[in-house]
C-alpha cells in the first residue's frame, strides 16, 4: 500500500518563534514582531492566499493558542493539513537542567492537567516507573505534547531532532518502532522523524525494516546542518523509494546564507516529496512558493 | 585496529547525550556505565548492550575500559579522576573539571607525565565561530587587545527552586559560577589568555537560596589588557543560552556568538577579506559538518577529538586538563573577591 502523499509545500512555524539558527539578534527581532498573535495569524493567511494548505507547527508555549485559533475559527479558513512536531526541546532542557531527568519528566506528565487526568495519567504513569518501560513513558509524553492539537486535521507527527537524533545515536529500533506504531494508531497520522542526519537515519530504517515514514531534514546547496555531507544526501534522496520513505527539506535557504532562487534551483533537482519553509513577508511567502516545484 | 572501549561514568543529561554522540563512531565500542541511579541504570540494563554499574569503581575492575567520559557532579570529579589516574585510563571530563583548585594542576601534571589523553568540556573551543575568531586573533587581525567583555545570557532558573540537590551548593559544584560562567571564563581564557587580576566581582541570587543567579567580574592583565564578565542564567529574556564576546583592540574590534560575528577593521584586510568597516561572518560562512549531529557541532567535534587524540599519540588535547586548571583558578579567585571585596 502507498503512503498517503503529504503536501508539496509546508508552511513552517520557526520565524514566529524567535528562531534563527544564523543570527540571534535577527531572531529576537522576530520574536518582537510576534510577540502580537495577530500578526502571526495574519502570516498565515498570506500563506493560504498562496495556495499553501499544509502548517509544520511546534508544541511550543504559543501553539495551544494558535490551536485553539485555528479550531475555533475553521470556517474562516481553507481545510488545512497540521504537522506538528514534538516536544519543545527547550521546555524540556531547562526543566533537566534544574530538576535533574527523572523529576523533569514527572513534572511535564502531571503538570497542567485537570484533576481526573492527573488521577488517570498518575496511575499509568506509575506503572510506567516501576515496569522502567520506555515504550510507555514515551506514549505519555507524547501525549502530553500531542494534547493541544486534538481537533486539527493530522497529517504527519513529527519528533524534533533533537530528540530523533539522540536516539539514533542509541541505536534503538525498538523505541523508533514504537514511536511509528503509536502514531500510526493512536493518532492515524504518519510518523515524522526530523533529523541532522538523514542519510544515516534512512539507512538505519532501511536496515531495521521501518518503512511509511516521512522524514524531514536540513537540505541546502551550502551543505548546512547536514551531516555528514552534501553528498551523502544527495546519493540517499536519488536511491530513495517515497513509497518507503517520503522527503521533506527544511533550512533550503540555510538561514538566508542561499539566495531563494539559488535556493530552490538547487532543491528542484533533488527527488524531495516536500518542502517546510518559513517566511514572514507577502513577497518572500509568494516568491519562494513560485520558486519550489518539486 | 580493534575499537576503544569506552566506560561512561554519570547517566545524566551530559552523559546521556555524550552516550548518543560517542556511539556513532565507528572506531569506539560503549562497553559499560556507571550511575548510582537505579531507575536510570535498570533502563540502560534493558535497552542498551553496555554492563551497568551503581559504583564507578566496579566500573574500572570489572570492565578496564580504555578511556572513560565523567559525566557527573563536579565534586565527585576529583575522586574519580584519581581513581581514572589509577587505572592508566584517557578521561573525558564535563567542565569544571574539579571544584578543587590544588587537585586540578596537580592531576594535569599526572596525567601529561603518564602520556594519558585528558580532555575537559569547555565546548566552546570547539565552537566554528569562537574557532574562527581564534584565529583572527592569533593573525593580529585586530591588533593588540586593549578590552573585552564575556556575557552569557540564559533562563536556565526561572523559578525559586528547594534548595536541594547538588545544583544548590557551590562545594558540589552547582550555581551559575561553575556551571554556566565557567565557559565565560574559559572562551576569555582561549581568546585573550589567563587574567594576571581578577577584580569587582559581584554574585547575585535571583531565584536559588545558596547559590548565585548571576555574576560579574574584571579581569586585569599585565600587558594592559582588561575586561569584564556577566552571566546571568535566570534571564527570562533568551529563549535559550547565549555566549556573546566583544574583543576591542589597535585595529579593530570584534563581536561574537556561537552563531555569527561582526569584524569591525580599521584599515582594509585583504588578506583576511575584510574591508575597512564592519564585515559580518556567519556561521553558515565558516562551519564544518560532522559526521554525527545530536546538539550543535561543537558537541561532535569535541568528542571525536577526544577519541582522534587517543588514536594519535603525539596529538595533544585541544582543552586539556591544564586548560581547565586554568579556568578553575579564575573562578577561585572571583569568589575570593568577592568575599574579600564585594560585599557593601
Amino acid at each position: 500500500m502507498n503512503m498517503d502523499a503529504i503536501d508539496k509545500i509546508v508552511f513552517g512555524d520557526n520565524q514566529f518563534f524567535g528562531i534563527n539558527h544564523m543570527s540571534q539578534e535577527k531572531a529576537q527581532q522576530l520574536a518582537e514582531k510576534f510577540f502580537d498573535i495577530e500578526n502571526i495569524y495574519n502570516v498565515y493567511r498570506l500563506a493560504f492566499d498562496a495556495g499553501v494548505r499544509g502548517v509544520m507547527l511546534n508544541s511550543n508555549d504559543r501553539a495551544k493558542e494558535i490551536c485553539e485559533h485555528f479550531r475555533d475559527n475553521a470556517s474562516q479558513y481553507p481545510a488545512l493539513h497540521w504537522y506538528p512536531s514534538i516536544p519543545y526541546p527547550h521546555k524540556y532542557a531547562n526543566l533537566v537542567a534544574e530538576k535533574g531527568i527523572f523529576p523533569a519528566i514527572n513534572e511535564v506528565l502531571f503538570k497542567d492537567n485537570s484533576a481526573r487526568k492527573v488521577m488517570g495519567m498518575i496511575s499509568k504513569g506509575s506503572a510506567a516507573v516501576v515496569t522502567k518501560d520506555a515504550v510507555k513513558l514515551m506514549q505519555l509524553l507524547i501525549d502530553v505534547e500531542m494534547k493541544i492539537f486534538k481537533g486539527l486535521d493530522i497529517k504527519v507527527v513529527f519528533l524534533q531532532n533533537i530528540i530523533t537524533d539522540l536516539i539514533l545515536g542509541y541505536d534503538l529500533k525498538d523505541i523508533f518502532y514504537e514511536y511509528c506504531e503509536y502514531i500510526r494508531k493512536k493518532y492515524d497520522a504518519l510518523p515524522g522523524l526530523i533529523t541532522q542526519n538523514m542519510p544515516y537515519l534512512k539507512q538505519k530504517f532501511e536496515d531495521w525494516g521501518i518503512t511509511k515514514v516521512v522524514i524531514c531534514a536540513s537540505y541546502n546547496k551550502i551543505g548546512y546542518l547536514m551531516s555528514p555531507d552534501v553528498e551523502s544526501y544527495e546519493k540517499a534522496a536519488q536511491q530513495n523509494n517515497p513509497d518507503d520513505y517520503q522527503l521533506m527539506a527544511m533550512s533550503t535557504l540555510a538561514s538566508g546564507a542561499v539566495p531563494a532562487r539559488e535556493a530552490y534551483d538547487f532543491i528542484n533537482r533533488q527527488r524531495l516529496q516536500s518542502v517546510v519553509f518559513g517566511a514572514s513577508s507577502k513577497r518572500n511567502i509568494d516568491e519562494t512558493v513560485s520558486l519550489i516545484d518539486l | 585496529m580493534s575499537k576503544i572501549k569506552i566506560g561512561i561514568i554519570g547517566a545524566g543529561r551530559m552523559g546521556i547525550t555524550h552516550y548518543s554522540i560517542i556511539n556513532s563512531h565507528p572506531q569506539v565500542e560503549i562497553s559499560s556505565i556507571a550511575d548510582p541511579s537505579g531507575l536510570m541504570l535498570s533502563m540502560m540494563k534493558k535497552y542498551l548492550p553496555v554492563k551497568t554499574f551503581k559504583d564507578y569503581h566496579e566500573l574500572f575492575k570489572k570492565d578496564s575500559p580504555d578511556a572513560v567520559l565523567v559525566c557527573t557532579p563536579p565534586n565527585l570529579h576529583n575522586d574519580i579522576l584519581k581513581t581514572t589516574f589509577e587505572n592508566k585510563t584517557h578521561v573525558f571530563v564535563e567542565k569544571p573539571y574539579t571544584t578543587d583548585l590544588n587537585q586540578a594542576a596537580h592531576l594535569a601534571h599526572l596525567f601529561e607525565k603518564e602520556g594519558l589523553v585528558n580532555q575537559v568540556g569547555y565546548v566552546n573551543r570547539f565552537n566554528d565561530v569562537f574557532k574562527e575568531v581564534n584565529r583572527l586573533i592569533k593573525k593580529d587581525v585586530i591588533g593588540k587587545l586593549i578590552r573585552f567583555k564575556s556575557e552569557m545570557f540564559s533562563c536556565t532558573i526561572a523559578e525559586p527552586d528547594d534548595g536541594s540537590g547538588w545544583r544548590s551548593s557551590r562545594e558540589k559544584g552547582g550555581g551559575a559560577v561553575y556551571e554556566m560562567a565557567a565557559h565565560a571564563i574559559d572562551l576569555v581564557n582561549y581568546l585573550v589568555g589567563k587574567p594576571d587580576k581578577v577584580i569587582g566581582s559581584n554574585l547575585n541570587s535571583i531565584y536559588s537560596k545558596k547559590v548565585e543567579d548571576a555574576v560579574s567580574s574584571t579581569f586585569v592583565y599585565k600587558n594592559g589588557c582588561s575586561g569584564t564578565i556577566y552571566v546571568n542564567w535566570s534571564d527570562t529574556a533568551y529563549r535559550k543560552p547565549t555566549n556573546k564576546i566583544e574583543l576591542f583592540g589597535t585595529k579593530g574590534k570584534i563581536q561574537a556568538d556561537q552563531h555569527s560575528y561582526k569584524i569591525y577593521c580599521n584599515e582594509d584586510d585583504p588578506e583576511q577579506g575584510f574591508r575597512k568597516g564592519w564585515n559580518t561572518r556567519y556561521i553558515t560562512d565558516v562551519f564544518e559538518n560532522v559526521p554525527f549531529y545530536v546538539r550543535g557541532n561543537e558537541f561532535t567535534s569535541q568528542l571525536y577529538h577526544f577519541i582522534d587524540c587517543i588514536q594519535t599519540s603525539e596529538k595533544k588535547s585541544l582543552c586539556s586538563f591544564s586548560h581547565g586548571a586554568d579556568a578553575q583558578e579564575v573562578i577561585h579567585r572571583i569568589f575570593n573577591d568577592y568575599e574579600l571585596n564585594g560585599k557593601a
